[in-house]
C-alpha cells in the first residue's frame, strides 16, 4: 500500500472504529487496521457497557441502534460465607426500581463481536478504509516524529496521526517507546464460558439482573481475586456469560497456578452454589470457553497512571492507554471517550499542521481532565475490598460490596457523574430529551431484536388508548425540554449553585445513604405492587408503540 | 486450516501464526511462571528451562509474557489473520 493517509487507526475493537469515523465524517482519508480475519474474532470480554458510555460517548451511538443482548436494571450479590452450609448473604440494593425498570437500564449486556461489527460498518459507511487480516508491528519514525506503521507483510504505510487502539497488551505503544511493559499486578486473566439457555429461563432465574458472587479464598468459589474481584454471571437474551478472574500475582506473592484453580473454582461453583446447581445447570449447555488478560489494575498505580498517552504523531486510546476500569472491569465507556478525544485532537493537529508532542500533549489534559475516566481508573474500593477479603473481615468485605455494586455507590460516583451531565446540559439542554429516548428506543429495539444491519419489524397496534399515550409522551417530552431550555437560559446564576454542589454530590451521599437507604427500601417494598403495575402498563406501551416516537434523528423515520 | 479442540469449545485456531512467543534460554531461570498461567498448555520446562511444546491452543492472553520476571519471553503478534477467532466474546 503505497498510499498515504491522515489517520491511521490501528485496532477494529470498541475504540478504533470511533475515532476512524470521527476523522473520516471531517473528510480526513483514514485507514482503520485490524489483525484478525474478521471484525471482533479476538474481542473476549464478559460485558455491560455502563449506561454512562451510551449517554456521554459518541452521539451516533446515543442517537442510533446498536446491537446489544439485554438490557441490566441490577446487580445481585451473593456474599458467600460457608459454601458447604449454604450460609449465603445478599446484597441486591442497586437496582433501578419498577415502573422505570428495565427501560432505564444501568448498562447494556453486549457480546463484543456483533457490537463491533456495526460500529465499523458505521465507520466504513462514514468513508474510512477497512484493511484486515493485517497485524501491525512496528511504527515508522523520522527524525522522532512517529510517521506511519509497518505491517506483518513488510508494508509501510505513512499517515500524519497513529491513533493506537490495539487493546490491552500494548505492544506498538512499547514499540514507539510511549510505555513500557506493565507489572503483573496490574493484570487480571479472566476465564470464560458462554452457556446457551433458553430465555424464558433466563427471564425466570435472572430478569435482567447480573449476578455476582464473592467469598473467601479458601471456599473455591469466588477465585482469590487479585484486588477485590469476584465471579460474574451475565444473562444475555438466549445465552450467559460466565466469568472468573484471578489477578496474575498480588503485592509479593507467588504466581498462582491458574491451570489447577480456574478448574477447581468452576467445578466447586456449578456443583455447589445453590441458583446454579438447581436452577441453570439443568438449563444450560456450554458453547464457549475461551479466556483473555486485562490491564483492569493499571490505574492503581500513580506512576502507571500518570505514563504518557502521546508521542509525536501517535495517540493511544482505551485499553492501549491503559484506561480499563479499575472499579467496575470495563473498558469500553472509557474506549469511547478517549477515542472521540483522540479524533477531535488529530483533526486539530491536522488543521493546524502540527503533529509535535507538545501540541498533542492537548490529549493527555483531556484525558486527564474527564471526570469519568480518572474516575473509573482511579477507583481504590476493588482494591481495598481485596484486603477485606485476605483478613476476613466480614464488616469490611460488605461495606465495599456494598459501595462498589450496591446502593453505597453512589457515594463514590455521583460527583464525576453529575459534573459531566452538567457540561453536556450546559452544551445542550436537548440532549436530555435524547438521553430518555435513547432507553426508551433501546428497550424496544431489545423487545424485537431491531438492531440497525439486522432490521426485525417492530410491531405496531393502532388503538386510541394507544394514541393517547403516545401524545401524551411526547407531550411529556415537550414539556421537560421547555424546562430545560429556560433552566438553560438561568444557567449562569444555576451554576454558581450547581457547581460546587457538584464537587461534594458524593460527601452529601455518604452522609445521607445511611439514613436515606432503609427508607427508600421500605417504600419501594410498600409500594411495589402498584410500582409493578405501573411498569407493566410502561412496558406494554413501550411494546406496541410508533417507534419513530424514540427516534432522535431525521433518518430514523418509518 | 482450521483447528478445533474439545476442550475449548466454540473457539477456532486459523493456522500460519508464524512463532509469535519465543522463550530466550539464556534468560530463562526455570521458574515455570509461564507454566502456571497459561490455560492452554504452551509450555514445558525441559531440563530446567521454559520451552515452546506448541501454541495450538493460545489466545493471546500473553499472560506469560507478563509473568516472566527474567524477561525471557518474547511476545509479538500472531501473522494478520491467523490465531485463534471466537464469535462468542
Amino acid at each position: 500500500m503505497d498510499e498515504e493517509f491522515d489517520v491511521i487507526v490501528v485496532g477494529a475493537g470498541f475504540g478504533g472504529p470511533i475515532a476512524a469515523k470521527i476523522c473520516a465524517e471531517t473528510g480526513l482519508k483514514t485507514l482503520l487496521l485490524e489483525r484478525s480475519e474478521n471484525v471482533g474474532d479476538k474481542v473476549i470480554s464478559g460485558l455491560t457497557i455502563p449506561f454512562y458510555g451510551f449517554l456521554f460517548g459518541p452521539d451516533f451511538i446515543r442517537d442510533g441502534n446498536p446491537p446489544f443482548e439485554r438490557p441490566s436494571d441490577g446487580i445481585i450479590n451473593y456474599i458467600i460465607k460457608d459454601i458447604e452450609k449454604g450460609d449465603i448473604d445478599i446484597d441486591d440494593s442497586l437496582r433501578v426500581p419498577k415502573p422505570f425498570s428495565p427501560i432505564i437500564a444501568f448498562g447494556y449486556n453486549t457480546y463484543c463481536k456483533p457490537f463491533c461489527e456495526w460500529e465499523v460498518k458505521k465507520a466504513v459507511d462514514a468513508g474510512v478504509i477497512l484493511k484486515k487480516s493485517t497485524t501491525v508491528i512496528d511504527v515508522i519514525r523520522e527524525d522522532g516524529v512517529i510517521k506511519g506503521i509497518i505491517t506483518d507483510k513488510g508494508e509501510q504505510i505513512h499517515s500524519k496521526i497513529v491513533v493506537d487502539a490495539e487493546g490491552s497488551k500494548g505492544l506498538l505503544a512499547i514499540k514507539a517507546g510511549i510505555r513500557k511493559k506493565y507489572s503483573p499486578q496490574t493484570i487480571s486473566l479472566a476465564d470464560i464460558y458462554d452457556y446457551t439457555i433458553p430465555k424464558e429461563k433466563i427471564d425466570e432465574i435472572f430478569g435482567y439482573s447480573v449476578k455476582m458472587c464473592w467469598g473467601w479464598d479458601e471456599q473455591k468459589i469466588a477465585p482469590p481475586l487479585g484486588h477485590g474481584n469476584g465471579l460474574m454471571v451475565w444473562p444475555y437474551r438466549n445465552s450467559l456469560h460466565f466469568m472468573q478472574d484471578q489477578c496474575l500475582r498480588l503485592n509479593g506473592d507467588q504466581i498462582p497456578n491458574l491451570t489447577k484453580l480456574f478448574k477447581i473454582y468452576h467445578h466447586n461453583i456449578t456443583d455447589k452454589l445453590p441458583w446454579w446447581k438447581d436452577l441453570v445447570e439443568p438449563n444450560v449447555e456450554l458453547r464457549a470457553r475461551m479466556w483473555a488478560g486485562f490491564e483492569i489494575y493499571v490505574g492503581l498505580d500513580k506512576n502507571l497512571r500518570a505514563m504518557s498517552n502521546h508521542a509525536a504523531g501517535m495517540l493511544l486510546i482505551g485499553d492501549a492507554a491503559g484506561l480499563e476500569s479499575t472499579e467496575l472491569c470495563d473498558g469500553v465507556p472509557a474506549a469511547w471517550f478517549s477515542a472521540e478525544i483522540a479524533a477531535n485532537v488529530a483533526i486539530e493537529a491536522i488543521n493546524a499542521n502540527d503533529f509535535s508532542k507538545q501540541f498533542l500533549s492537548k490529549y493527555d489534559r483531556l484525558i486527564k481532565a474527564h471526570p469519568i475516566i480518572q474516575w473509573s481508573i482511579s477507583g481504590r474500593n476493588r482494591f481495598d475490598l481485596r484486603i477485606a477479603q485476605k483478613e476476613h473481615n466480614l464488616k469490611n468485605l460488605k461495606k465495599y460490596i456494598h459501595n462498589g455494586w450496591g446502593l453505597g455507590a453512589l457515594s463514590h460516583f455521583m460527583s464525576s457523574f453529575f459534573q459531566i451531565f452538567l457540561s453536556y446540559a450546559n452544551d445542550d439542554p436537548l440532549v436530555i430529551i435524547k438521553w430518555i429516548k435513547m432507553f426508551f428506543r433501546y428497550y424496544q429495539n431489545w423487545l424485537y431484536e431491531s438492531y440497525d444491519y439486522s432490521k426485525k419489524p417492530i410491531t405496531k397496534l393502532n388503538s386510541k388508548k394507544l394514541e393517547k399515550m403516545e401524545y401524551r409522551f411526547q407531550y411529556l417530552l415537550r414539556l421537560m425540554d421547555t424546562l430545560f431550555h429556560s433552566l438553560h437560559k438561568k444557567r449562569k446564576g444555576i451554576s454558581l449553585i450547581l457547581i460546587p454542589l457538584s464537587n461534594s454530590v458524593n460527601k452529601f451521599m455518604r452522609g445521607v445513604l445511611p439514613i436515606f437507604e432503609p427508607i427508600y427500601s421500605l417504600i419501594l417494598r410498600l409500594l411495589q405492587p402498584i410500582l409493578n403495575k405501573m411498569g407493566n402498563k410502561v412496558i406494554k406501551f413501550v411494546r406496541f408503540a410508533n417507534p419513530i416516537i424514540f427516534k432522535t434523528r431525521p433518518e430514523g423515520k418509518i | 486450516m482450521v483447528k478445533n479442540f474439545k476442550q475449548f469449545l466454540g473457539v477456532e485456531w486459523i493456522e500460519g501464526t508464524g512463532d509469535f512467543i519465543k522463550i530466550d534460554e539464556i534468560k530463562c531461570i526455570g521458574c515455570a511462571n509461564c507454566v502456571k498461567v497459561c490455560l492452554a498448555d504452551c509450555f514445558e520446562i525441559v531440563e530446567k528451562k521454559a520451552k515452546v511444546k506448541n501454541l495450538d491452543k493460545c489466545m493471546e492472553c500473553a499472560s506469560c509474557w507478563y509473568v516472566c520476571q527474567e524477561e525471557a519471553i518474547i511476545f509479538t503478534w500472531p501473522s494478520g489473520g491467523t490465531g485463534y477467532r471466537c464469535d462468542w466474546g
